[in-house]
């Protein structure tokens, strides 16, 4: 080993603290690059395997009803790839509890089987067409249910017994949630079955016909031009909606997921090591200021400038190597662990756990590059480094007056030890800049995970409990005459019921169109509490609509402005309608009407497709299951449920990052701190000297410390919201909105962990005044 | 017989360093009386600093005892030796060491804040000859200016005795004399014990004691009957 290498050994072995936390930092960055990385690829190419392995359809056009023998005609006039037709339907599965909610989406397969292939996992395809059936892998797992187990179907008011021939996943429910408002799946209460074409024609008498077309494009074809294009040719068969492969509700969320991994894996490791970097910068520049003697008999000896760089930079380097060392290894760990958790979480049957050693040399030549850059630029000041001048003792710091000195009546109102600690806060403005933003990025990282998951958490909650209050949505299989809500208080007790429409329609304002459920709700209503825009309360009056935000943000209207309605039943015209109002709304994309302002301008009139109802009877399913024309039934306790389920995870992810945060603030103040002791051995000692005990220097730090940390924690909690509202509109979209709202626990709770974190680096530097040698500084020349 | 102010007894220190242990002070005995000046004068290594440090509360010996009156210095706690050092030591170093960030006053305020009985400092500084400069940060004074402070900062702590470690080893000559007469000043204006370190024999000249090392060892102890004023000193 070369003497300078040894020394850099001595180099490494006295500043250990330090150069673990910048190692640790770095380690950080690199984990989350490499395992986020890593399970992006992870679940990228499982999926992008999977829909290749069963030909996942490209589009999906839902209509009222379509003749079997339509759909080869549009198939040829487009030149698709292939086109196939299937009656897709949802219906409640009768279990053993009667008071259970279970539906299941009948599916039919189609014979060609070209779109769509199910993945089977146990058992076999059906065989007896009238009592096979094939069961989604997620549902029967979370039901227990086994090949040859039996099932009931309630359709159309007929019970029907069948046999689960085969368990398969379907790429069409990697993520199976029964639409976009549940957001998380609850895979024992909703569940997908598919029969034969044949049984599902005729038990939902759908002879000869469909009410779904799935559409698979040639390589040259744009889904978006064709949903365009074949919107005519639906139109006769009551055409309903177009769902593009990006808009499929299971894709879209995977797709977001993977959205949000990568921008992650890019983003945050730049911020972890661009701050090693800086801490680097700081710590060698101390350094080389330190050894500035040894430096100039380096230089006597004849050791050139060059030589004595590399080996400041060969420290950086190495904290960055052992930042490398752990990164990878704990990235590839959590790597595992994530890819195990997706498999958990989406039923991706060819998602594999692999090892990218892409990333390793990656993260070799991302630590390389901002540890040896932050090496050079720390070690710079070598150049000026003189051997004969080296050895005089350098001229003695300017002093100067900070500028709060001039604000007299305040100056001198201060205690002296205030002073001293303000006047010390200042001393090196660059650090204490440094320092300040540190704590606020900590702060702001920690106010914006916790506001923003608390958000979200209180959005859930506020959707189900403020915005729509009733306790059960019941919907018809087919429209009702309005007479009906007299009728089910006699099959079911009920505290409160009202009629509903809820309808598709293409809601369009200029080129802009969505289709989304326009919903018809009493005037008087009891179940809905609308809030506008700047809080207020709003009421459906019947004038004309009201579209909740993001619709009206997507379509790029406003209050008072006037919006095209498209109906998708035959022979029905465009209607166009006033923007009442628009409404704030977390979850779902709609619009909302006065039910007979509904029924006359869009619907039928006294004609509704299904109730809202708040019931405390216990045996609602029991009783409603038997009833004709029931479809499904949706509890808004089960859905919160679920939610509350999904919370353990949550809190998980936010202690993640907390914990992420943390040490990055940690690193930050704890390597500041120890920097700035070093520099002030010769004071610290002094004051020792003088009487002050090693407590009331270690509180002179701290107060230092914490004056500019509650800076820092003023600053983070503006920059922290305004962090959260971007990663809100980041993450928002049609499904659900995200914001941030005022949640002072979450304030409370960010600047507490932030403080908490900031007062740990602060014990750990405790050790270095206890370690003081005032002997030895005080003979020092320089300080 | 008068009675002593500061007692070394049989005090020895040894160091470890490696392998080999190194006898910085061996068997060091001397008394000093309440008010006097008094010179360790001796060559480099030879102790002078080590018993300084000891009788300062700054280090304590491998072996022997230091008495402050009848209090035993080299037994008190680390709490209790912070606290000797806050309120009956002055101490002065060939460097300075003050805070550049402050100025000249705050640099005394620094010392003063902690303190049981201080002085007045705008007086201390006005018997330093440094009431003008008071507002001045160090990189702002002279060598011999800074000394000043640093003496100023040491009595306005009131403190029983002043300990100066080669206060005038950074300083040119003429400087280094108008220090050594503000020490005697300090010494017969506000009757307090002063103890200098120095390498430079002719400083001995204006001590009331001088004590001699060599090796760690004490090697001769005399009272001038007669202490030099120290503006005739020269070197």
């Amino acid at each position: 080993m070369k003497k300078l290498d040894k020394r850099l050994w001595g180099l490494i072995k006295s500043t250990k603290g330090q150069f673990f936390a910048i190692a640790v930092v770095v380690a950080v960055g690199l984990m989350i690059f490499v395992s986020m990385g890593s399970a992006e690829i992870n679940l990228q190419s499982a999926l992008n395997d999977y829909y290749k392995l069963t030909n996942f359809s490209d589009l999906y056009v839902q209509v009222v009803k379509i003749p079997e023998k339509e759909i080869p005609v549009i198939g040829a006039k487009y030149n698709f790839s292939a086109a196939e037709g299937r009656v897709v339907s949802e219906v409640p599965m009768i279990t053993d509890d009667e008071n259970e909610r279970v539906t299941v989406r009948v599916t039919s397969l189609s014979e060609e089987d070209k779109i769509n292939s199910l993945y089977y996992i146990e058992g076999s395809p059906i065989k007896d067409k009238h009592h096979d059936v094939v069961m989604i892998q997620q549902f029967a797992e979370a039901r227990g249910i086994r090949t040859r187990d039996e099932i009931r179907l309630q359709i159309n008011g007929r019970q029907y017994k069948m046999t689960v021939k085969g368990i398969a996943a379907s790429a069409e429910y990697i993520y199976l949630i029964e639409s976009a408002q549940n957001m998380l799946p609850n895979e024992s209460k909703f569940g997908v079955v598919y029969v034969s074409e044949e049984f599902a024609q005729k038990s939902f008498g759908f002879s000869g016909s469909a009410n779904e077309i799935t559409i698979k494009l040639n390589e040259n074809q744009d889904s978006e031009i064709i949903e365009e294009l074949i919107e005519d040719d639906f139109e006769d068969f009551g055409l309903k909606r177009i769902i593009t492969k990006e808009n499929q509700l299971s894709n879209r969320m995977i797709s977001e997921e993977l959205t949000q991994l990568k921008n992650m894996s890019s983003s945050i490791p730049i911020l972890f090591l661009s701050i090693a970097g800086i801490v680097l910068i700081m710590m060698v520049s101390r350094m080389v200021k330190k050894d500035r003697i040894s430096i100039g008999v380096l230089k006597a000896l004849g050791y050139s400038s060059s030589q004595i760089i590399i080996h400041y930079v060969k420290y950086a380097l190495s904290a960055g190597a052992v930042g490398v060392l752990l990164g990878t290894l704990f990235g590839t760990a959590v790597a595992g662990a994530m890819t195990k958790m997706y498999i958990d979480f989406f039923n991706l049957p060819l998602l594999r756990i692999n090892v990218y050693p892409q990333y390793i040399i990656w993260s070799v030549a991302f630590a390389g590059i901002f540890c040896g850059i932050s090496g050079v630029w720390g070690a710079k000041g070598i150049l000026k480094i003189m051997p004969a001048e080296s050895m005089r003792p350098e001229a003695p710091k300017t002093g100067k007056r900070i500028l709060l000195e001039r604000f007299r009546f305040f100056w001198h109102r201060l205690s002296f030890s205030w002073k001293l600690i303000i006047k010390n806060s200042f001393r090196n403005k660059k650090r204490m800049t440094f320092v300040l933003f540190g704590v606020a990025l900590t702060c702001s990282l920690m106010v914006a995970t916790i506001s923003l998951v608390s958000s979200t958490l209180g959005l859930f909650d506020k959707h189900f409990t403020e915005f729509q209050k009733m306790d059960y949505n019941i919907n018809f299989s087919t429209p009702l005459n309005e007479e009906v809500v007299k009728e089910i208080p006699h099959i079911i007790k009920t505290e409160h019921i009202e009629p509903k429409i809820e309808f598709p329609f293409e809601l369009s304002n200029g080129l802009r169109k969505e289709v989304v459920n326009v919903i018809g709700i009493k005037k008087d209503t009891g179940f809905y509490s609308f809030t506008g825009l700047n809080g207020e309360s709003i009421e459906v009056s019947g004038k004309g609509i009201l579209l909740s935000e993001n619709l009206a943000n997507f379509l790029k209207i406003e209050k008072g402005g006037t919006i095209k309605i498209h109906s998708f039943i035959p022979e029905r015209d465009d209607v166009y309608l006033t923007v009442e109002n628009i409404i704030k709304q977390g979850l779902g994309m709609n619009a909302y009407m006065e039910l007979t302002a509904m029924g006359d301008n869009l619907m039928e009139n006294q004609l509704i497709s299904g109730v809202y109802v708040d019931s405390r009877d216990p045996d609602l399913m029991k009783k409603l299951i038997k009833a004709d024309h029931i479809s499904t039934i949706q509890s808004s306790q089960d859905m919160l449920n679920v939610f509350q389920e999904f919370m353990g995870l949550t809190i998980m992810s936010i202690g993640f990052i907390v914990v992420m945060s943390g040490i990055l603030g940690f690193s930050i103040v704890y390597n500041a701190t120890v920097i700035s002791i070093g520099e002030r051995e010769m004071e610290f000692s002094s004051m020792r000297v003088l009487g002050f005990s090693k407590n009331q220097i270690f509180g002179i730090i701290l107060r230092e410390n914490m004056v500019i940390t509650l800076f820092g924690i003023l600053m983070g909690i503006p920059m922290g919201r305004y962090l959260g509202t971007a990663m809100g509109n980041m993450f928002s979209n049609e499904i659900y909105t995200l914001g941030i709202t005022a949640d002072i626990k979450s304030y409370i709770l960010a600047c507490g962990f932030t403080l908490l974190f900031i007062i740990l680096s602060q014990l750990a530097t405790y050790r270095k005044i206890n370690k003081l040698n005032f002997l030895q500084a005080l003979k020092n020349r320089v300080s | 017989m008068e009675p002593f102010f500061i007692k070394a007894e049989n005090i020895s220190k040894y160091y470890q360093m490696g392998e080999v242990s190194v006898k910085a002070l061996e068997d060091a005995s001397f008394e000093l009386l309440e008010g006097e000046f008094a010179v360790i004068l001796g060559p480099s290594g030879s102790g002078k600093s080590t018993l300084l440090n000891i009788i300062g509360g700054m280090d304590v010996p491998t072996s022997g005892r230091a008495f402050l009156r009848d209090e035993e210095i080299t037994g008190f706690s680390e709490k209790k030796l912070t606290e000797y050092r806050r309120n009956k030591v002055g101490f002065v170093f060939q460097f300075y060491n003050i805070m550049a960030n402050l100025t000249a006053r705050e640099n005394i305020e620094l010392a003063v804040e902690i303190c049981k009985n201080p002085l007045d400092i705008d007086k201390i500084m006005e018997s330093v000859g440094l009431l003008e400069r008071k507002d001045h940060f160090p990189s702002q004074l002279s060598g011999g200016e800074q000394q000043r402070v640093a003496i100023a900062r040491a009595i306005a702590k009131n403190p029983e005795i002043l300990l100066c470690d080669e206060p005038t080893g950074a300083l040119d000559y003429t400087t280094g004399v108008s220090i050594l007469s503000l020490l005697r000043q300090v010494n017969k204006d506000f009757g307090i014990t002063v103890a200098v370190i120095t390498h430079n024999s002719a400083i001995a000249e204006m001590a009331d004691k001088v004590i001699k090392m060599r090796s760690g060892r004490i090697v001769d102890i005399r009272t001038n009957e007669q202490p030099m004023d120290p503006e005739r000193i020269e070197w």
